[in-house]
């Protein structure tokens, strides 16, 4: 099957001042669920703010959705068609589940006569419909994070950018969102940020690993857990894909290591 | 078809007991799957019927069985009348969105206090330039809403916006504009019912230096931030005025901001100027504003 070319990114480089948080990446992304992972300050969180459009890049070029980023016209058409949940987020403690999540619909321009039941299918399966009419601020951290899945997901996004949407949620939610990840990864793209393995074990199709702003590693979730089977036992990592995650690593750090 | 016929009390009445004949029973069922008030009387007729002691005592025991679970989990908080799902979509639900989170915060109480304290000033303590105080103080009010209104220090769904066709500038002068269409008319109201202050102009006389203050928030803001902006533009603001008010020579010594057609005039160039910066850095806000 020929799938279109969703995210393509060539030469993608994010400065912060004076460090370099993404250097010269390359990167091209079909619809499926993709993982990303890396150690903490691998620049995940610089890489999905530019694919959400939420940070110009110093240089390098960036097409989502097969339009590009830099054109403000075809950055508004993208928009339409993102969801993002920002690693951090906030939310207005009086609105409700209902009422942010349809402000956030608004937001994304979808056409109001849509918006009610857009906002109920969302809210639905992030699993807090009993929620729905519930000030946000008498939720907790596991129902604030599912509400902010749901405002990414209201616009049935073609591009879905989730910054660590794992965190605060408890096991039982975590198998059930990572169900979740699969069934819009059927026909969208999703890009779910996360240093936790096993989510990407569970979820992801293919895996995508930064370190130190740098691809590391690219491949099949399976081909992953292949590197960690054939491999020998390495300290305190358990399962194969943690193992295969650990060498990937330290194959790209010697070879990054080689080449200075 | 049968849209014009509808479950009458006594036919309700009759379902409710078991004696209504089973042709009829049906109708009624079909009926009441997509008419509400109809679906209503013939609830009622059934809750007060034969079988509703049956009922009651069934929905004692299904609360009884889910009570072990926090009261928040059973019923979701009251919902006050017209904030349902069908107001979400209303106009005023949309305008009350668009204002931002500066009109449903603390900025809407400094402007209060700002009013309140005025006339206070003038009618309680007497003082003869509350009007002059006012008139200094009035250009702050749009610069602190819209600091209050836009970035990441200020609203929490930034980011989340930031990635929407309707955030960026489109949402930043939105939400300006609220903040102005309430202030604009509430001071200079308010200046106008105080006494007049000799040599001072009228209470209109703040309008374009406010105006001018705000666009100027906006244009340095595409470069700072808002926040930065805001309290750069501000502070120097109450520098200014600070000199004037505090030195002795009463509030009159404020007119050289305000008098005259060559300052308002100044003042209308200078929101000119930093409109058209404005449109120049409008990009600018597209992506986060810097840390």
């Amino acid at each position: 099957m020929n799938r279109p070319t969703t995210v393509a990114v060539t030469g993608l480089t994010v400065r912060h001042r004076r460090t370099v948080a993404l250097d010269a990446l390359d990167l091209s992304l079909t619809p499926g669920v993709h993982g990303l992972l890396g150690p903490n300050g691998a620049g995940k969180t610089s890489l999905i703010r530019v694919l959400a459009t939420v940070a110009a890049p110093s240089a390098g070029r960036v097409e989502l959705l097969g339009r590009d980023a830099a054109r403000p016209a075809d950055r508004t058409a993208i928009r339409r068609r993102l969801g993002y949940l920002p690693q951090e987020f906030g939310y207005y403690p009086g609105f409700t589940v209902r009422e942010f999540v349809a402000y956030v619909a608004w937001l994304k321009e979808v056409p109001s006569e849509r918006i009610p039941a857009a906002v109920e299918r969302a809210v639905e399966r992030v699993g807090l419909g009993g929620r729905i009419d519930a000030r946000m601020r008498s939720l907790s951290g596991g129902m604030v994070r599912r509400a902010g899945i749901a405002q990414a997901l209201v616009n049935e996004p073609d591009l879905l950018l989730l910054d660590e949407p794992t965190a605060g949620l408890d096991p039982e939610q975590r198998v059930e969102f990572r169900a979740l990840l699969r069934e819009v990864g059927e026909r969208s793209t999703v890009v779910v940020s996360t240093h936790l393995v096993e989510d990407v074990a569970a979820a992801c199709a293919e895996v995508t690993l930064v370190e130190a702003g740098r691809l590391a590693w690219r491949g099949t979730t399976a081909a992953l857990t292949a590197l960690g089977t054939d491999g020998e036992a390495t300290g305190s990592a358990t399962s194969p894909i943690e193992r295969g995650y650990t060498s990937a690593l330290r194959a790209h750090r010697e070879r990054v290591g080689a080449a200075r | 078809m049968t849209a014009a016929w509808h479950v009458t009390d006594a036919l309700a009445l009759r379902y409710a007991t078991g004696a209504a004949p089973e042709p009829d029973a049906w109708s009624v069922e079909k009926h009441v799957e997509s008419c509400g008030p109809c679906a209503a009387r013939v609830s009622a007729a059934v809750r007060t019927g034969p079988a509703g002691p049956a009922l009651a005592a069934l929905r004692t025991d299904l609360l009884n069985s889910v009570a072990p679970l926090p009261p928040a989990a059973r019923e979701p908080d009251a919902v006050p009348a017209g904030r349902g799902p069908v107001a979400v979509l209303g106009r005023g639900a949309r305008l009350w969105w668009a204002v931002g989170p500066a009109l449903r915060g603390p900025w809407l109480a400094a402007v209060a206090l700002v009013l309140t304290a005025a006339f206070a000033l003038a009618h309680g303590a007497g003082v003869a330039g509350a009007r002059g105080w006012l008139l200094a103080v009035s250009p702050l009010l749009p610069v602190a809403g819209v600091a209050v209104s836009y970035g990441r220090h200020a609203d929490p769904l930034y980011e989340i916006t930031a990635a929407t066709p309707v955030g960026g500038l489109r949402l930043l002068l939105t939400r300006t504009a609220a903040v102005l269409a309430l202030c604009l008319p509430v001071l200079t109201a308010g200046g106008a019912l105080l006494p007049p202050v000799a040599g001072l102009p009228g209470a209109a006389a703040w309008l374009l230096p406010g105006l001018a203050l705000t666009l100027g928030v906006l244009a340095l803001g595409s470069f700072t931030g808002c926040r930065a902006a805001a309290l750069t533009l501000g502070g120097g603001w109450l520098l200014a005025v600070a000199g004037p008010l505090l030195g002795g020579a009463g509030a009159a010594a404020l007119a050289p901001y305000f008098s005259g057609p060559a300052t308002q005039g100044a003042w209308a160039a200078a929101a000119v100027v930093c409109g058209g910066l404005l449109a120049l850095r409008r990009r600018s806000f597209d992506h986060l504003e810097p840390r």
